[in-house]
């Protein structure tokens, strides 16, 4: 699953450890998540989503919303 | 049952189990093996040495259980799946070992060695981790 966390993270300043102690997780997770390596559960999906002030589907795209809106 | 308490909590809860417990271990270790004839000492004291030696290393093991449970979910699956290969490598050792010490190809190993064994699988299958051949 494709994210920008990335680059929302950019835009506020942010490093990866600061990300990851706002969340309460190690700074591994939080870069597995942003290369992809790993998909968060969904109370860590939404935990993220109020971080950054933004709805689930606003940061996370699983490609089939694309996919659909094409069809 | 425990509940998760975030990385850092787990990560607290787990070193302040592990330090005490490691110092523990090594005090125990080191006077055992310096004040006890094993071939002299009474049973009780033999006993008492080797569950002295053991038991902060069972507190580890289940410190660790406790971690895997309180962090966070990534690194649980990390930890999950870094034990699970672990155990499976120290299994299939257990057999190799086990089945040549069977048919007198090799000496007998002293039981306790499979311990060790365990953290040495469970940090190798760490590093492959962190080299990328896990997740």
């Amino acid at each position: 699953m494709e994210n920008n966390i990335r680059t929302l993270r950019a835009e506020r300043g942010w490093s990866q450890q600061h990300l990851a102690d706002l969340l309460d997780v190690s700074r591994q997770s939080v870069n597995a998540i942003e290369t992809g390596k790993y998909d968060p559960s969904l109370p860590l999906a939404f935990a993220i989503a109020r971080l950054f002030e933004r709805h689930i589907e606003e940061i996370f795209d699983d490609g089939r919303g694309v996919a659909k809106a094409a069809e | 049952m425990t509940q998760p308490k975030g990385f850092r909590t787990a990560n607290k809860r787990y070193l302040m189990i592990f330090v005490p417990m490691m110092a523990f271990y090594c005090v125990a270790i080191a006077v055992a093996f310096t004040f006890i004839d094993i071939d002299t000492a009474s049973t009780g004291v033999r006993m008492g040495a080797a569950i002295a030696i053991a038991l902060p290393l069972i507190a580890i093991l289940m410190a660790i259980l406790r971690l895997v449970r309180e962090t966070d979910e990534y690194t649980r699956m990390r930890q999950l799946q870094a034990l699970s290969e672990g155990g499976v490598m120290l299994t299939g050792a257990i057999f190799i070992l086990g089945f040549l010490e069977r048919f007198n190809v090799i000496p007998d190993i002293p039981l306790f060695l499979f311990g060790p064994g365990f953290f040495f699988f469970y940090g190798l299958a760490h590093l492959r981790q962190s080299l990328g051949k896990i997740v």
